[in-house]
């Protein structure tokens, strides 16, 4: 089964369209001030409207998954998924996987990191742009320097 | 008999934040599962699981020493593959009597919450004796490319738009980055986790008829096996698999009287986590509903894990068969990967010498994929003392049923 973004669903598509500009973003609820995830038109806990509220896109690695190749017909080859807590809203997690090969410097829960953006493209379907985690390693010297995306 | 109010027992069954116990009322004692019935249980068949429901339907009336015509409630599964109606019933057998019918049945959950909901269906006078039925094709349907077990959570909407497009699909890739995050958190190793497949091949190679019943597994075998969905081996994974399994329920006053030793619905609990169905973002990556679900089940039981001698968990992955063997409260969070070693989930070590035995059919990853239908069956079994695999002396048991989001907990005990 495959399911690429659509950038017009109404509780999903604001996500899709910020990711296309290379920005994280979230439903927040202004008057609790906090994240609601996955996106809904109320909040739970107090019925207001949410809204949308781009984010840094720093985060932690809650928890990872080195997925074999052929396991998933929709990414035919292997790669890992994560698991990302923001900084701004350490209680949710958002769904991506990893910027970078995971073979070349090891993972650990909770490790921090950021998010860019890298075209993912299904067995089917046409390539968009989705968030990714790249952790900051201790000899990174430029985490914060614009990566293209690609 | 006097039953207990819900206030009761919600007094009694502490539950952790993150999740809720459903109220269920008091029905400890008033039913019993007084017959069972299985299929064969294969790899790709190409039986149709109507014909196979209704083959574990007949063996399981004439286990329980009834004639199709004894049977007024019929209970299914409302969610997966192509289950009978009570139309299908009364052509097959022959009957005309209406069936009370009930979508809440099958499996997973449902094997667990079935007893509940035929008990309440007993005690209002709405049917006397009721079958419950479980049949799935999936490895057909697999084998065919006609669907997989993933089909559902590919067509949830937030699950189709926010985690299929990232790849965070099927259900391998959920389950092994919460045992990732379990392993951080407690220091499970991969030796540790392989005795929870260990154990359950070794059952199977014990039970005729399991579908991995001939094939070994050492460790190091599963050592060298590559990961699927790291850290999970595909021996940490559940089979798919076709066939059915059924058992009659009754009410316990009826059955004393029938051929055979009833096993009674002392308990059940059913829980589930908040935010439901999207496990990405419950509080604990750690624990299953398990936790919600349990503490009920024990407080209308007036049992506590100490009494239990024999338990089957919904072991979709041996991380979470780790996890609810925790959750159901036979060691603590996080001890787990120690507390299984030595055999302690082996047949034939029994709760007097430190044991738990844990699925002893072999469950999912080794007997078959019939989403826990079988493991009630296996418990009924086992308190019967006709097990393949026997547990000495076995009084109490529990089955925890599990959806990923929501478990049941089914306490049964030996009524004779």
């Amino acid at each position: 089964m495959m399911n690429t973004p659509q950038l017009d669903h109404p509780l999903t598509g604001p996500f899709w369209k910020a990711a296309a500009r290379q920005e994280l973003q979230v439903t927040w609820c202004g008057a609790c001030n906090h994240a609601v995830w996955y996106p809904r038109a109320n909040c739970p806990d107090c019925g207001d409207p949410l809204h949308w509220r781009a984010l840094s896109g720093e985060g932690l690695l809650a928890s990872w998954c080195e997925v074999a190749a052929g396991l998933n017909p929709n990414f035919p080859t292997a790669y890992t998924c994560a698991l990302v807590s923001p900084v701004e809203a350490p209680h949710i997690r958002i769904v991506m996987q990893l910027a970078n090969s995971p073979a070349e410097k090891a993972l650990s829960c909770d490790m921090p990191g950021r998010v860019r953006f890298i075209p993912l493209q299904q067995a089917a379907g046409e390539p968009y742009l989705a968030p990714a985690f790249e952790p900051y390693h201790d000899d990174d010297t430029a985490c914060d320097k614009q990566l293209a995306p690609g | 008999m006097t039953r207990r109010s819900l206030q009761s027992i919600a007094r009694a069954a502490v539950v952790p934040d993150g999740g809720t116990s459903v109220a269920l009322d008091d029905i400890a004692g008033a039913a019993a599962i007084t017959g069972i019935g299985e299929t064969a249980v294969s790899g790709p068949s190409g039986r149709e699981p109507r014909q196979m429901a209704l083959e574990a339907i007949a063996a399981a009336i004439a286990d329980a020493g009834l004639q199709p015509a004894d049977i007024d409630g019929l209970m299914v599964s409302g969610h997966i593959a192509d289950q009978v109606t009570a139309d299908d019933f009364r052509r097959h057998f022959g009957t005309r009597r209406p069936l009370w019918f009930s979508t809440d049945g099958g499996a997973m959950i449902w094997a667990g919450t079935c007893g509940h909901t035929a008990a309440t269906a007993m005690l209002a006078g709405k049917a006397t004796h009721i079958v419950n039925v479980f049949a799935v094709d999936w490895a057909s349907r697999r084998a065919a490319g006609t669907g997989t077990p993933g089909d559902w959570h590919a067509g949830e909407a937030l699950k189709a738009h926010l985690e299929v497009p990232m790849g965070w699909y099927p259900q391998p890739v959920y389950f092994a980055t919460f045992a990732r995050r379990y392993m951080h958190e407690y220091g499970l190793t991969e030796e540790q986790l392989a005795t929870i497949p260990l154990t359950f091949r070794r059952h199977a190679n014990g039970h005729p008829g399991a579908v991995m019943g001939g094939r070994k597994l050492t460790l190091e075998d599963y050592l060298n096996r590559p990961p699927l969905a790291g850290p999970l081996r595909r021996e940490d994974c559940c089979l798919i698999s076709d066939g059915a399994a059924a058992w009659v329920m009754s009410p316990t006053e009826r059955a004393r009287d029938m051929p055979q030793v009833p096993a009674i619905i002392d308990g059940v609990g059913h829980g589930r986590i908040a935010g439901a169905p999207y496990i990405s973002q419950q509080r604990d990556m750690t624990a299953t509903p398990q936790v919600f679900a349990a503490p009920w089940a024990y407080a209308m039981a007036n049992t506590s894990p100490s009494e239990i001698d024999v338990i089957a968990v919904y072991d979709c992955f041996s991380s979470t068969a780790l996890m609810q063997i925790e959750d159901l409260g036979f060691c603590r969070k996080g001890d787990g990967g120690s507390f299984i070693q030595d055999n302690r989930l082996h047949h034939t070590r029994p709760r007097q010498e430190g044991g738990i035995p844990c699925n002893t059919h072999g469950g999912l990853l080794s007997h078959s994929y019939l989403l826990g239908a079988s493991h009630v069956v296996e418990l009924v079994k086992q308190l019967r003392g006709s097990a393949a695999n026997p547990v000495t002396d076995a009084r109490r048991a529990v089955y925890a049923g599990f959806t990923a989001d929501e478990s049941s907990t089914l306490i049964l005990r030996r009524g004779r």
